[in-house]
């Protein structure tokens, strides 16, 4: 129920974010912005928490926010996020950034491909990425590209609850459990 | 039987014993009275010496008229007389007595006699068969007790054979008991004492499985992180170029050999 209520809210948040995007008229930017935003995220717990973390002030996790964006992203991601933070949202607000890429990649009838490397993709790889996703798996996706350290090596694409796991990480994973 | 303990105002028998006795009192008192009786008729014919004199007077003076005419009798007579009176004083003979004492004393010894024969004698007889026949009870009485006393012996001697013979049974049956519990109890603690060095052996593969595959793990974990540190320090940018790209070689293979995943 809390599950349900929980996914309920993160489906209204990107929503409304997407319709905040597309009247500013800068859909493509914000979508690419809150992207990296939430990129940033997943590599810093400490960020994460400290958003999330309703014992700090909200004028205190809204400064943050702003010397985060400030000046690097437009005004309507930034507010946005803020938007966010603001309403004591901040540790749902990966999962707000991930389903407001997905409703707009929807809107384009596509897919979300997020792609984790331990260093940035190229756009040629990106494109031929795409390109092979489409010729193995019959879907038009975006490439969501993620910077993943803990991925050491290859890449991991998920589509959905579809994983494509080429990573060092989990070659690593499968000799430790053969070894114990 | 047991014999009978009375006390003796209970005794049976005792009223009639008394009654007897004091019919044998009775009986000695009449033969006191007519001894004493017969004593005075002896007396009263002479046996003393005043008694004896006057006595002689008496007849001597009823013979001759008075007391005169016997002092004028001729001395002839006198002199007989005078030997009657002297035969007074003369002394009794002390081996038979005089004629009318044996009358008296025989007479009277009859009559004693008869009456004892008539009621002493079977007073007597009676007082000696009840004596008898009490003797004669209390020994058929004392014989029955001690019938009874052995017959209790006996008894006595049978319970205590068969107490004895109880108490050797107990004494053996605790006896067989505690063998018993003291088997039970050596082979339970021998069992406890065998699972115990099962467990502690179980125990101890236990350990020694859990310990070796924790220095597995460990191991594992040494070698997977040593590899990472060595993985991660060998890619460099054209390795992971290379790794991507033949990433995305795989998918798209996947996708023309029909794989969708």
């Amino acid at each position: 129920m809390a599950d349900l209520a929980a996914s309920d809210r993160i489906s209204g948040y990107a929503d409304a974010v997407l319709a905040v995007a597309r009247a500013e008229g800068a859909q493509a930017e914000v979508e690419d912005e809150l992207a990296r935003f939430a990129d940033a995220l997943r590599s810093s717990d400490e960020l994460q928490s400290t958003l999330a973390d309703s014992d700090i002030d909200v004028e205190r996790r809204l400064q943050i926010t702003e010397d985060l964006l400030g000046g690097r992203a437009l005004p309507a991601t930034a507010a946005l996020v803020s938007l966010v933070v603001g309403a004591g949202r901040g540790g749902e607000l990966v999962d707000i950034i991930d389903a407001t890429i997905d409703r707009a990649a929807a809107g384009r009838n596509r897919r979300v491909a997020r792609v984790r490397s331990a260093v940035e993709l190229t756009a040629e790889q990106r494109a031929r990425l795409a390109k092979a996703i489409k010729a193995s798996a019959g879907l038009d996706v975006e490439i969501q590209a993620i910077v993943d350290p803990t991925v050491v090596g290859g890449v991991v694409t998920e589509i959905g609850d579809d994983v494509i796991d080429g990573s060092v990480r989990s070659r690593l994973q499968q000799m430790r459990a053969g070894l114990g | 039987m047991r014999p009978t303990i009375l006390s003796p105002g209970a005794r049976p028998g005792g009223h009639r014993n008394r009654a007897t006795v004091r019919r044998l009192a009775a009986a000695a008192g009449l033969v006191v009275a007519v001894t004493l009786a017969s004593t005075s008729s002896a007396w009263a014919a002479g046996e003393t010496v005043g008694g004896c004199v006057l006595e002689k007077v008496a007849e001597a003076k009823t013979e001759h008229g008075s007391l005169d005419a016997v002092k004028a009798l001729p001395s002839e007579e006198l002199g007989e007389l005078e030997d009657e009176l002297e035969g007074c004083i003369e002394s009794p003979n002390p081996i038979f007595p005089a004629l009318d004492e044996i009358i008296w004393g025989g007479l009277a010894f009859l009559i004693l006699f008869a009456f004892m024969w008539w009621k002493g004698f079977p007073a007597v007889k009676r007082a000696m068969d009840a004596r008898s026949e009490k003797i004669r009870a209390d020994l058929d009485a004392a014989d029955t007790a001690k019938a009874d006393a052995m017959r209790t012996k006996t008894e006595y001697e049978a319970q205590l054979a068969d107490a004895k013979a109880a108490a050797a049974a107990i004494v053996d049956e605790a006896r067989a008991q505690a063998d018993q519990l003291r088997q039970d109890l050596q082979a339970r603690a021998e069992a406890d004492i065998a699972e115990q060095r099962a467990r502690a052996a179980a125990d101890v593969e236990s350990s020694r499985r859990q310990a070796i595959d924790d220095l597995r793990t460990e191991v594992a974990a040494i070698a997977v992180g040593a590899a990472e540190r060595v993985v991660g320090a060998s890619l460099d940018a054209d390795v992971h170029r290379s790794l991507i790209d033949g990433y995305i070689d795989e998918v798209a293979g996947a996708g023309s050999n029909g794989d969708g995943s």
